[in-house]
């Protein structure tokens, strides 16, 4: 005691500060102490960790991170990343003497646009901005144009000169290139008044924002994966458990199960799950989970086995503790450690195991915001538009990685080899 | 010494099916344990000695079996105990202390859990601290300090972890105490420490001891009688004295004359031949007789009963 209390003093004031709180206590300190003693495993462990918490946190609340709305189409098809979205203009003719766009956008007005140009969606979002500015202002005005679409620009142009229609909604470098072929028409109008945000990594084929549906597919990624692997948890490791302390004719039924489970191919087993459930988030989480059970039962039955032989256990029933006894405080505190590496590690499995499902059309509904639909929609356009299976897949494997990583090092560190006796 | 009998086998015998047949490891042996005494168990590695500890307990390993015969303890025969009277019995009144003392101990748990936990298994719900306050007073009786209990057994010396055993076994007032080799893995003077811990211990709470272990020196000094087997069956048992100054059965006699001394000069260690029988097919009559000089042609037909030649002293040979 005494030798201890000479220790603290030794120490600057504010590490004692420090020592009070709990927290320092019984986590940091402990943790900087690993650091001396395993060294590289220890920076694995922190970089993984802190990858981890920060896509935990973007899976929790995507929305502090997500530019856009993940379903919406709003942006121009397959804009490649940076790239700004080109700005829509208005055509109008110079007799009507238009300087804005509320002057052509409400419901008595006809507005032109080329078909498959997502200029109207464009326009859409401005409305609803005018809309709201009209509300908050007390005017009732209905700004709902009347669309009219042309296969060209060009038949647009020239209704928009006939009187036909109000006004031609396109992007700028288009209108430019035609409107000197029309007498009277000019360019009145942008309708990208405000700084726009952008898409950091580019729009696909719908005109989605990349990075708000990565963003939004990490939600979906992390809770499948975690979700599975804690399910195969729950259910692999009590039976393991039983399975090698009871023994017997349990024990063979029970082996014999799991182990023509694990003999097959893992993503093969999950398509077939899969495929029998069908789709949905729950289906698929069932799927996962029973690819893993057999893992954990393996390694827990095992160790379950060779534990129960060991003195401390033999002691214990000397003693004249109970067989739960036993189980709980004996055999199981003894054999966790390996459960969580392996856990860590499934995680990541089943994240891609998740992501191949998605892939393979047996996952999710086909708008959900997930990284194997992109990949799989994705791919069609590998040619054109390399962001769009690049991002989800850097995705996958950053995940993926960090679960790994931080398996592995942790085995490394718990491993009772290295462990300090 | 009072003879009061606490414990009493009676043709105990132990058996363990094998893929070559079924292996006696353990033969009808009768033996009784005094209270407040030490009864030392000697014998070659494989004679038996450890199953008959455990046989005891009723803690053998499967598929091991008791094949018949009594163990009467305090005058209940232990048989006719069910799971949970047995364990209710481990423990509070007979405690076992394993051989190996760097894992007997759990872990994962605290010096103090264990404690704690042995005192709740028996005695029900128990206050953590009256709990700690006992084990504080055991470890404290035991030389290790209070500040130790927290402690993880890895932090522990070899010596310290025998000696949280021995409290274990003490926490609960055991009668009998049943020490597998407790001190192979010490080094020699940690042993002669353990041995008068166990000796002052013995004669403080009046425990009875069965010793059971190789090593004729341990015997010599601590047990008050010693009971010798030999492939599974017991040759001779009696007071630690006569034992020693004139072992009546040839085994003894053989055994204790290969023990390296001192005082012997020259060729003088003898050395017994041949090896222990195998258990399966275990010779008939005697199962000495193939490594008897003494052996005559009764010795090869019938086994011979386990006589008392003196007030105390008993031998299972033909000689006498």
């Amino acid at each position: 005691m005494a030798d201890r209390k000479a220790e603290k003093s030794n120490r600057p004031g504010w590490q004692e500060d420090l020592e009070r709180v709990g927290l320092v206590r019984r986590v940091l300190r402990p943790a900087l102490q690993a650091r001396k003693w395993y060294g590289a495993d220890w920076w694995f462990v922190v970089f993984s960790a802190v990858l981890l918490v920060f896509f935990v946190l973007v899976a929790l609340f995507p929305q502090w991170f997500a530019p856009y709305d993940p379903k919406a189409e709003v942006g121009p098809s397959l804009l490649a990343p940076g790239q700004p979205p080109e700005g829509y203009i208005l055509v109008t003719r110079t007799a009507d003497h238009i300087t804005d766009l509320r002057q052509v956008a409400t419901s008595e007005h006809t507005l032109g646009f080329v078909l498959g140009s997502p200029a109207s969606q464009a326009l859409r979002e401005r409305l609803a901005e005018f809309a709201a500015e009209a509300q908050a202002a007390g005017e009732e005005v209905n700004y709902s144009p009347r669309p009219k679409r042309y296969a060209t620009l060009d038949e647009a142009l020239q209704a928009l000169v006939a009187g036909r229609i109000d006004g031609v909604i396109e992007t700028r470098s288009t209108v430019e290139a035609a409107i000197d072929q029309y007498e009277g028409l000019e360019i009145s109008a942008s309708l990208r008044e405000r700084g726009d945000r952008g898409f950091i990594l580019g729009t696909n084929q719908l005109g989605q924002d990349v990075l708000s549906r990565i963003i939004w597919g990490t939600r979906i990624a992390l809770l499948v994966g975690f979700t599975s692997a804690i399910v195969a948890v729950v259910i692999g490791v009590p039976i393991g458990l039983l399975s090698g302390f009871i023994g017997g004719p349990l024990d063979r039924v029970l082996t014999l199960i799991m182990d023509s489970l694990y003999s097959f191919p893992g993503l093969i087993l999950a398509i077939a799950i899969a495929a029998v459930l069908g789709p949905g988030l729950i289906n698929i989480i069932i799927a996962i989970a029973a690819l893993y059970v057999p893992t954990y039962f393996r390694i827990v039955r095992g160790q379950t086995m060779s534990v129960k032989q060991l003195l401390y256990v033999e002691a214990a029933r000397s003693l004249g503790a109970r067989r739960l006894t036993i189980l709980t405080r004996y055999i199981l505190p003894n054999v966790i450690p390996s459960v969580v590496i392996i856990f860590s590690v499934n995680v990541a499995d089943a994240i891609l195991t998740e992501a191949g499902l998605s892939f393979l059309g047996l996952g999710l509904p086909p708008d959900t915001p997930d990284w194997g639909i992109d990949l799989a929609r994705g791919q069609d356009y590998l040619r054109r538009a390399w962001w769009l299976i690049t991002f989800p897949g850097l995705m996958v494997a950053l995940v993926t990685l960090g679960w790994s990583m931080l398996g592995e090092s942790l085995s490394e560190i718990l491993n009772p080899r290295l462990a300090r006796s | 010494m009072a003879k009061d009998i606490l414990l009493s086998l009676r043709d105990l015998s132990v058996e363990y099916p094998t893929r070559a047949g079924i292996l006696q490891a353990v033969s009808q042996v009768s033996l009784d344990i005094y209270r407040g005494e030490v009864l030392g168990l000697v014998g070659e590695s494989g004679c038996g000695k450890s199953t008959l500890g455990r046989a005891i307990m009723r803690l053998l390993q499967p598929p091991g079996y008791i094949a018949g015969g009594q163990i009467i303890f305090d005058g209940q025969d232990l048989m006719g105990f069910d799971a949970a009277q047995m364990r209710d019995l481990r423990g509070r009144r007979i405690s076992l202390i394993f051989q190996d003392p760097m894992t007997s101990l759990n872990p994962v748990q605290r010096v103090v859990e264990h404690v704690i936990e042995a005192i709740r298994v028996h005695e029900g719900p128990t206050s953590v601290e009256a709990a700690r306050a006992r084990a504080a007073e055991l470890v404290d009786r035991l030389g290790i300090t209070a500040e130790r209990l927290d402690d993880f057994p890895h932090q522990l010396s070899g010596g310290m972890r025998q000696r949280v055993m021995i409290g274990l076994a003490l926490a609960l007032k055991a009668d009998l105490i049943i020490a597998d080799e407790p001190t192979t893995s010490l080094d020699v003077i940690v042993e002669a420490q353990f041995l008068d811990l166990l000796q002052e211990l013995q004669r403080d709470f009046g425990l009875s001891i069965l010793l059971i272990t190789h090593n004729i020196g341990i015997v010599a000094e601590i047990a008050d009688r010693v009971a010798v087997m030999y492939a599974g069956r017991l040759v001779e048992l009696a007071d630690v004295h006569p034992l020693f100054h004139e072992p009546r059965h040839p085994y003894t006699q053989a055994l204790l004359a290969s023990v390296p001394n001192i005082k012997l000069v020259g060729d003088d260690l003898k050395i017994m031949s041949g090896s222990p029988p195998d258990l399966i097919t275990p010779p008939p009559g005697c199962r000495f007789h193939p490594r008897c000089p003494q052996a005559f042609d009764r010795c090869r037909l019938e086994p011979p009963p386990l006589q008392e030649i003196q007030e105390g002293h008993h031998v299972t040979c033909w000689l006498y």
